[in-house]
């Protein structure tokens, strides 16, 4: 302590100042690489690589692996199946290797190109021994007498007769051993020293090595424990005691207090706590302090820091995300910064390192998985493997010049140097199957639909795309659009049952206008929220007392019993138990008819950063327009415009707001639906819509919804507030509706394995009513689990095209927006939320480990923000694997109705855009208007697309199409969308 | 006698069926074949629906019947001149609805992970352990025999601990498992000296009964106060780890890294409550043997306290809800302790349902809360308030540390206990080491063998 006590003494007071400055800016700058996820609640997706969206996207997951120790792409493994099954297919390959840039100029690699040698490598896909399992391949089987197994029957007549002619004739085996002998020995020559495994920066790893305890095991569980009981929400039925002076604060309180807990390694942290606590020291002083006792060389600190966040960078990153975004925590936010946290473990550390070196070195230490031959030897073995399985000419290669650019040229085809290739080759047989689709569709002369009795507009979101597609085929008097889930009301909503208002709009926006939902009559309210109240007191009592000793006692021996009945339900009957336990809840009193407040009448501005109740009529009218310009809807509205907003709702699924709807910043749309309705139908708003040279005709309605893409149900807002005549019209929609979602439910099913193929219409139904209230359904719906295109453009070029539920579609009619004003804050919009979400799940599944959190079975909600894996572990961030198993991770493919020209103005004067584009973070394809032609962005121009296939399946119906399959499928061509042999059902 | 046959039938029936399921499982996994999910589930739903189904006749028959206990005998293990050990299930008062609820609860919480853990590639194992732990529950609840029960006792410890572990790839989990396993087996040693010593001194461990004054079937007692204080001692220290006991208790909220229908079932439901079980078997010794009785009650009763308190700062539902099944536990302790055995055996039966219908909640925690708070219309009020009050401020920090640092049970056990046979474990090995390096010092050339291999 004293000698610590010294080092802090000595150390001038102006290269303290320099020290804390240094350090702020190194935990700013490992802050941007901690996972930024939300608490559960506020779950928005984004890309977790948004700290290296500056690098092209293919460095960057390589950086971003080697810096966090994850998976850039899908393993090996996944890509062999990928080439058996077709899915990458060889002039994929092809393509793409000729597209790559040549390393090497076209040596001779034993008789083969350099084109050659990739082609033949990505084709030979297998698993390498390493370490100790190589040292017993070598030692203990033929590997060095006998050809590999894996080669073919032709090629060992074609090895053999190389071994003759450099041999002589002999017995086959004899030839056999001595040109594998040879050729070990000139590949084991042409191998140079291996490198080594980077080690992180770290006391610890060196603790773990050489002593054989992990500091961090007695370290990271205290930190847990301590930050979880921080920031706790409202699990925990005794809160931690004042926590209003900072995280450090609060640390020093309960730990400095009396003689410490008894663990030998926490001895002396009490007093340390006072000491800090008496001089004041602040967090950076602390760290600094603690950086000098761990002997961290000023120069090793930016590393130091990172590691040690990065060893717990759930908890991390969550401490972070309280800091900067005080306003989203669930209940109440909390004091607290990374650099105090950073201060905490730094200090626990200092002690468990301490302790760690007092204990006597583990006689046995951990043996090493290093192969006796190094790095080296693996590589040795790859390229002693290749050289008998592709078709070289293997004499050449015992050569010491060969062999020495044999071995370059596998080296340099690493690991993941091909599945670099491997993915880009997957992507591109993606991208030929939706552009060729697209394309094919696109040529076919198509009947034209009768004149639509209504028209629909739903939120973006891939998952409407099946919801719009059934409903033009059962009703193809019905026209679709798709426009941001917002509608351009961009709000903080508070609901009648709401304890506070939360934003609905995108999260690049923040709210100015605050809406309500009021109830119309006043009594119906009292008495429903009365009943409401006593029920929810009930169950809050229940829930606390259940917990306790003596009430606990008393429920569980007098009432306990009681829930053998929901418990059996729960397991054998789950909607059943479900309409039970809803009837309970929520009795005979139904909510009271309701409005929302829309409309502001005091014209007065309001106050910067106070919310401004309601919207005036300006503020509505431009609303209104915005959407009916973008989407096409201006001069050609129905009698009927339905507006459909969704969100999602689902037992058993911590990430549930990850299934609502993006736009709205994870939050339910159907609020911002039946707000627009209610503008759109203001008859003021229509006067100065008219003013601005847009007229909707006086018999036109429009009526907000909600779909819930859960259960695929269907809730119609304020239908008492339409005439008589426009209900029978809604009637109609509504029963076109009504098969919507049964269809769409019905596709749906198909993706769930324990829904059986033949699945009827109904059943499926209900099989998606089940899974939403099923506790124990851990995939209730695989929300974006499809998602792969984004299609800006008019719905009559797309309408009766399957895309399986893949394409996120916007509404964008080219030919009323000849400069491309619209389409530049559309690109802005839906750009980076389709990017966020792709990139999401892409990452998610490429690594459900290292980027998603994991199996959801054993996760455990901690703090009523974020969950852990069973008990006492890091934050799990990212997405679960229940979530993403069917996912395809290919970049986004964003395909964009306009011409080259103005496409490529947009990139030039949106730079935000142009980042995300010249990165290839997604993928961008212009498609003309006025012909069939294509252009693909790449390597920064756009080239045009040239089509592999013009064919496209021809079905009457989707169903016809889909049914009876599992997996993803390609594109086909509807024809009852058209009215072709149209039967309602 | 066709009703009695009947009847023996039926008690068995119970056991077999589980363990029958279990063979159809295990056998072909074995011979490394693929069940499918639809198989795994038909086998183990089907067991346990007749189980349940014999269990429900049992009931009916001997409740309206009037008939107190039947006997099974199902062979012998082994006898010499007059000495042997049996083969028995008893079906009584108390076994009869235990064995009831349990076949029950493990069929229901079966059909609940037929969704739960679909496409797990763990899926077999799990169903594998799910039965086994059925079936051994089974034999534990009907044993006739204190061997019997070690034996289904061994069985349920070695699921409880290889569901923790289910996700190996992970090392917590292992670890986890390893210590509830380490923990079991400690106190298995109570449970196999009690059956030793009740073999001793009264020569059998078959459960006499029902008398007038023990409504169901309970050990008997050995002669003098001594010899039944320390059987009734021996099977209370059994009955801590499986009852997650303090000071033993520490493995309970670590248990929860399985999925959570194993942890619903060990740790809500019926592990955790054979500990009180088998102090109800023993009621007849807590009765000779005063002073367990109150061991029996100072146990339980620390435990409810130290849980309560401990759970009052958990900040992650599983810990909440893993402490405050210990406080219940400790609770039913008191209540055997004191005598009020039917009172403990509504007990267990309502914390088992409540308990476990919380656990498979648990994932639904954040839709719940949205919920509760819009019922409630704000916020959900503040609680722990009371603690505040009464609690001097200075104070505070030192009590809420002891509550987060988990009443430090764990450091000392293992700083004291744990830590010193480690360190006598690893003397002796070095000094084996050192004996081993001087007897083969001699022999140099065998240790060199290996190396010259490693240098091709």
């Amino acid at each position: 302590m004293t000698a610590m006590a010294a080092a802090t003494s000595l150390s001038e007071v102006s290269v303290e100042e320099n020290a804390t400055g240094r350090l702020r800016e190194i935990v700013e700058e490992v802050s941007h690489f901690l996972p930024q996820q939300a608490p559960l609640h506020a779950f928005v997706h984004h890309n977790p690589l948004h700290a290296f969206e500056h690098l092209p996207f293919e460095i960057a997951v390589v950086e971003a692996a080697q810096l966090l120790g994850t998976e850039p792409f899908q393993q090996e493994c996944a890509f062999s199946r990928h080439l058996e099954s077709g899915r990458i297919q060889q002039r994929d390959l092809e393509a793409v290797i000729d597209a790559s840039e040549t390393r090497i100029a076209d040596e001779n690699l034993g008789g083969l190109s350099q084109r050659e040698f990739t082609i033949g490598r990505l084709g030979n896909l297998f698993e390498l021994p390493r370490g100790a399992a190589l040292d017993w391949i070598l030692s203990e089987s033929h590997a060095l007498s006998r050809f590999d197994s894996r080669v073919s029957d032709g090629r060992r007549m074609d090895l053999l007769e190389h071994a003759r002619t450099r041999y002589g004739d002999g017995a086959v085996t004899d030839l056999e051993s001595r040109l594998c002998r040879d050729l070990w020995i000139a590949m084991v020559g042409a191998s140079s020293a291996g490198t080594c495994r980077k080690k992180t920066a770290r006391r610890r790893d060196r603790i773990v090595d050489t002593v054989g305890v992990d500091p961090d095991d007695w370290v990271h569980p205290v930190l847990i424990r301590f930050c979880a009981a921080f920031l706790d929400q409202g699990i925990a039925y005794w809160q931690m005691p004042d926590r209003s002076g900072g995280l450090l604060k609060a640390f020093r309180a309960i730990y400095g207090i009396g003689a410490g807990p008894p663990d030998r390694w926490m001895r002396g942290l009490p007093a340390e706590c006072r000491r800090q606590e008496r001089e004041q020291w602040d967090a950076e002083r602390t760290v600094v302090w603690a950086l000098e006792s761990l002997d961290v060389e000023p120069s090793d600190w930016a590393e130091f820091v990172r590691d040690t966040l990065f060893s717990l960078r759930g908890w991390a990153g969550m401490v972070r995300h309280f800091e900067e975004h005080p306003d989203q925590a669930p209940v109440e936010s909390r004091a607290c910064c990374l650099l105090e946290y950073l201060a905490i473990q730094l200090t626990l550390d200092s002690f468990a390192v301490r302790y760690a070196l007092t204990i006597d070195p583990d006689t046995d230490p951990q043996s090493r998985t290093e192969s006796a031959l190094g790095h080296g030897g693996d590589l040795a073995y790859e390229a002693y493997l290749l050289a008998q399985l592709l078709p070289t000419d293997v004499t050449l290669l015992t050569d010491s010049d060969a062999a020495a650019s044999w071995m370059n040229a596998v080296r340099l085809l690493d690991d993941i140097e091909r599945r670099k290739l491997l993915h880009l080759a997957y992507e591109r047989r993606h991208r030929k199957i939706v552009l060729d689709g697209i394309l094919a569709h696109d040529q076919l002369t198509r009947q034209q639909p009768a004149e639509p009795e209504f028209q629909a507009v739903f939120c973006i979101d891939e998952r409407e795309e099946s919801f719009r597609r059934h409903l033009e085929e059962v009703h193809p008097a019905s026209e679709t659009f798709g426009y941001v889930g917002s509608f351009g009301v961009s709000m903080v909503y508070q609901g009648l049952d709401d304890v506070r208002g939360r934003p609905l709009c995108p999260v690049t926006i923040t709210p100015t206008h605050f809406v309500s939902e009021r109830a119309i009559e006043s009594d119906a309210e009292s008495t429903y929220r009365t009943a409401r109240l006593r029920r929810g007191r009930l169950r809050h009592a229940a829930g606390i007392g259940t917990k306790s000793l003596v009430r606990g006692g008393f429920l569980a021996g007098a009432g306990g019993v009681l829930t053998v009945g929901p418990l059996v339900a729960r397991c054998l009957a789950p909607r059943l138990a479900e309409r039970w336990s809803h009837r309970a809840d929520h009795g005979h009193h139904s909510a009271p008819k309701t409005r929302l407040a829309v409309e502001r009448f005091d014209a007065e501005a309001a106050l910067p950063g106070v919310l401004a109740e309601g919207f005036t009529i300006g503020e509505m009218t431009s609303i209104v327009e915005a959407l009916l310009r973008t989407t096409g809807l201006a001069d050609k509205c129905r009698p009927l415009v339905l507006l459909i907003g969704h969100g999602s709702s689902s037992l058993n699924n911590p990430h549930e707001a990850a299934h609502d709807c993006g736009a709205t910043g994870g939050g339910r749309g159907g609020p911002n639906a039946r707000a627009f309705a209610a503008m759109a139908n203001h008859p003021s708003v229509r006067e100065r819509l008219l003013e601005g040279g847009l007229r909707i005709a006086d018999d036109t309605y429009f009526v907000g919804a909600y779909h819930n893409t859960c259960n695929d149900e269907v809730t119609y807002y304020d239908e008492d507030l339409l005439p008589q005549r426009a209900r029978a019209q809604l009637r109609r929609a509504q029963r076109a509706f009504e098969s919507a979602r049964r269809l769409d439910a019905h596709e749906r099913a198909r993706r769930f394995d324990s829904a059986p193929l033949k699945l009827g219409v109904s059943r499926a139904l209900r099989h998606a009513e089940e899974r939403a209230v099923d506790l124990a359904q851990p995939r209730p719906e695989y929300g974006h689990a499809t998602n792969a295109v984004c299609i800006v453009g008019r719905r009559e070029r797309t309408r009766g095209l399957f895309l399986d539920r893949r394409a996120f579609l916007v509404s964008y009619d080219p030919t009323s927006d000849e400069q491309g004003g619209l389409l530049a804050d559309l690109l802005l919009s839906v750009g980076p939320v389709g990017a966020g979400i792709n990139l999401e799940y892409y990452f998610s599944f490429v690594d459900p480990v290292g980027y998603g959190c994991g199996t959801k079975l054993p996760h455990n909600i901690t703090g009523l923000f974020g969950v852990m894996d069973g008990h006492a572990s890091d934050l799990r961030t990212g997405l679960p694997w229940q979530m993403v198993e069917i996912h395809e991770p290919v970049r986004l493919l964003l395909i964009v109705e306009t011409e080259v020209e103005t496409l490529a103005k947009i990139l030039k004067t949106h730079p935000a855009l142009d980042h995300l584009v010249r990165n290839r973070w997604i993928q961008l394809v212009a498609w003309s208007p006025a012909s069939p032609e294509m252009h693909v962005f790449c390597d920064g121009v756009f080239q045009p697309y040239v089509p592999e296939q013009s064919e496209i399946p021809i079905f009457r119906r989707s169903a016809d199409f889909y049914s009876g399959h599992r997996a993803h499928l390609g594109c086909a061509h509807i024809t009852s969308a058209f009215g072709a042999m149209n039967d309602e059902q | 006698m066709m009703n009695n046959s009947l009847l023996h039938g039926l008690v068995a029936a119970i056991f077999f069926l589980p363990a029958l399921a279990l063979l159809l499982l295990a056998v072909p996994a074995w011979f490394g074949r693929r069940i499918s999910e639809s198989t795994i589930n038909a086998i183990v739903g089907s067991a346990f629906a007749g189980a349940t189904t014999c269990a429900t006749l049992l009931l009916a028959v001997m409740y309206l019947g009037g008939q107190n206990v039947v006997e099974v005998r199902l062979g012998t293990w082994f006898s010499v001149e007059h000495y042997f050990f049996d083969w028995t299930l008893v079906a009584d008062h108390l076994s009869v609805p235990f064995a009831w609820f349990v076949a029950l609860l493990v069929g229901s919480i079966g059909a609940f992970s037929r969704r739960y853990l679909h496409q797990e590639s763990g899926y077999l194992r799990y169903y594998l352990l799910l039965t086994l732990f059925g079936a051994s529950t089974e034999l534990v609840v009907l044993a006739g025999t204190l061997d019997m029960v070690f034996f289904g006792w061994e069985l349920v410890g070695i699921t409880s601990a290889l569901l923790i572990a289910f996700f190996h790839e992970r090392r917590k989990p292992v670890e986890h498992g390893f210590r509830a396993f380490v923990t079991y087996r400690v106190c298995d040693v109570g449970l196999l000296s009690a059956a030793v010593w009740m073999h001793h001194s009264v020569g059998s461990s078959a459960l006499s009964g029902p008398t007038p004054l023990t409504p169901w079937g309970t050990f008997s007692v050995p002669e003098g106060t001594a010899a039944a204080t320390f059987v009734g001692a021996m099977l209370l220290w059994a009955s801590m780890g499986k009852g997650a006991q303090a000071p033993l208790g520490g493995w309970l909220p670590r248990a929860m890294e399985g999925p959570t229908p194993s942890s619903a079932i060990f740790y809500g439901a019926i592990s955790i409550h054979l500990g009180p079980y088998l102090l109800l078997r023993a009621g007849s010794l807590l009765e000779h043997a005063p002073s367990v009785a109150l061991a029996v009650v100072l146990v339980g009763g620390t435990t409810a306290l130290h849980a309560t308190f401990v759970g009052r700062v958990q900040t992650d539902i599983k810990s909440a809800l893993a402490y405050a099944s210990m406080t219940q536990v400790g609770l039913i302790f008191v209540e055997i302790g004191l005598g009020f055995r039917y009172l403990a055996l509504a007990h267990i039966v309502g914390h088992a349902c409540l308990r476990s219908l919380q656990i498979l909640r648990s994932p639904s925690l954040l839709h719940d809360h949205h919920h509760l708070e819009q019922a409630m219309g704000r916020h959900l009020p503040k609680t722990g308030g009371h603690l505040e009050r009464f609690v001097p401020r200075r104070l505070q920090p030192w009590l809420f540390r002891h509550a987060l640092e988990r009443g430090y049970f764990d450091a000392f056990l293992i700083q004291y206990v744990v830590h010193s046979f480690v360190s006598c474990f690893r003397w002796i090995d070095e000094q084996d080491r050192a004996w081993v390096d001087l007897l083969t010092s001699a022999t140099p050339d065998r240790s060199a063998a290996p190396q010259e291999a490693r240098e091709i």
